[in-house]
């Protein structure tokens, strides 16, 4: 576990049970997911009781308690994006990709994660790729941005 | 000297303790309001909503859970009629929908006058009423158990899903728990799920008089405040 950034995380902010969520936000934000050992760390720092903290991480969908892959493609399941066929895209990417939505690609590439509302309606269906977003999404635009984040991940591996 | 209000329930001018809850009011006087999460000296948190009653505000009535409702000098309580009647079978009917495998909640059915259940049993076993997780953060200090996830996914788990190092292994989480007595022909399997109500001759003095406790057997199997 690198402790030295997570001791940069928790430096000044120990034994403050309410700095729970920002500390747990810059894990999150470091890591890219709140790794099992930063989260006991986390309690045993603040003093927050490990079952208090398990149950915050679980409970936002900002937190993810599994590593996820270079790219999250987030796609919005809320009631408007449902009504403009967020169904179609989800079944786009997860079948392109093949994986279930919360699970990470074997190569590490990609995890699908499907919310509900991201606060941009009218925009509807939206998709978020990477914190960048995507409005009027339809399952071929869809497949081409997967498909262009894919080729480019390969040319910086390569 | 605690300072004391007085309030009526059903009619009854009680006087209570400031501080106190409607329902621990109503069950220290033999009224009975059907409850299920509510355990007498841990916090209350409205989870089962079996408890509800009418609270009469200027003439117009709000429905609330009494676990929830602090007495108030000049309250007016109605636990027992028709509207709440109504809706708290229908909390007990889902309920028992839910989770049909446990003595206590189909006691609790009989104990709401369910008759038959219109939704599809879906044989869980937790209704996620939170009497472990209080039992074990409040009587123990172990918090060993909470509530894990949110929404469909809700439940009630360890961190990480292992044995906790916090938990004390005093069993009191499984001793209050309501899923841990079957119902009295064992257990249902999943798809020939029932509605037992076999205990029903129970309920005939509870009709007869109404909003009193009579001691029945129905609150046995999940502890009501009485035992
Ligand atoms: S047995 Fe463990 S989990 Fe259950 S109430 Fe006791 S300390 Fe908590
Ligand atoms: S495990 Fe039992 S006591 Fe705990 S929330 Fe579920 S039903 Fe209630
Ligand atoms: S429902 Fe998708 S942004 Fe609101
Ligand atoms: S006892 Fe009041 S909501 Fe459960």
């Amino acid at each position: 576990m690198p402790g030295r950034e997570l001791d940069s995380i928790l430096e000044g902010r120990r034994s403050q049970p309410h700095q729970l969520i920002e500390v747990l936000q810059d894990v999150q934000e470091n890591f890219g997911y709140l790794p099992e050992d930063a989260i006991r760390a986390v309690s045993r720092a603040l003093g927050v009781p490990l079952t208090e903290v398990y149950g915050v991480a679980s409970f936002y969908k900002a937190f993810s308690l599994k590593p996820r892959g270079k790219n999250v493609i987030t796609i919005c399941t809320g009631t408007a994006c449902h009504v403009r066929g967020a169904r179609l895209l989800l079944n786009q990417a997860t079948g392109q990709l093949g994986v279930a939505p919360g699970e990470m690609t074997e190569d590490g590439m990609f995890t699908i994660e499907h919310v509900n509302c991201l606060g941009a309606c009218a925009l509807g269906p939206v998709v978020t790729e990477n914190g960048s977003c995507h409005h009027h999404m339809a399952p071929g635009k869809l497949r081409k941005l997967i498909t262009s984040l894919n080729g480019k991940g390969e040319a910086t591996h390569a | 000297m605690i300072p004391y209000v007085t309030l009526s329930i059903d009619g009854a001018l009680i006087k209570a303790a400031k501080g106190t809850s409607v329902l621990d009011v109503a069950i220290e006087y033999g009224i009975c309001i059907p409850h299920l999460c509510h355990v007498p000296n841990l916090s209350d948190l409205g989870a089962c909503r079996l408890c509800i009653v009418e609270h009469v505000v200027n003439g117009r009535s709000k429905v609330t859970t009494s676990c929830t409702l602090r007495v108030r000098e000049g309250m007016v309580i109605r636990s027992n009629t028709e509207r709440i009647r109504h809706l708290r079978r229908n909390i007990a009917e889902l309920l028992v929908a839910q989770a049909p495998n446990s003595r206590a909640i189909q006691d609790i059915a009989v104990r709401c006058g369910v008759k038959k259940v219109r939704y599809p049993f879906r044989n869980e076993n937790c209704v996620l009423c939170g009497r472990c997780v209080r039992v074990c953060s409040e009587m123990w200090q172990a918090k060993a158990i909470g509530f894990v996830g949110r929404g469909k996914d809700r439940k009630v788990d360890t961190p990480f899903s292992q044995p906790s190092e916090a938990c004390k292994r005093c069993g009191t989480c499984i001793d209050l728990c309501p899923m841990t007595i079957t119902p009295c022909d064992g257990p249902m399997k999943p798809g020939e799920e029932y509605l037992c109500g076999k205990c029903e001759s129970q309920m005939m003095e509870a009709n007869s008089s109404p909003d009193q406790c009579i001691w029945c057997d129905l609150g046995e199997g999940f502890q009501c405040g009485r035992y």
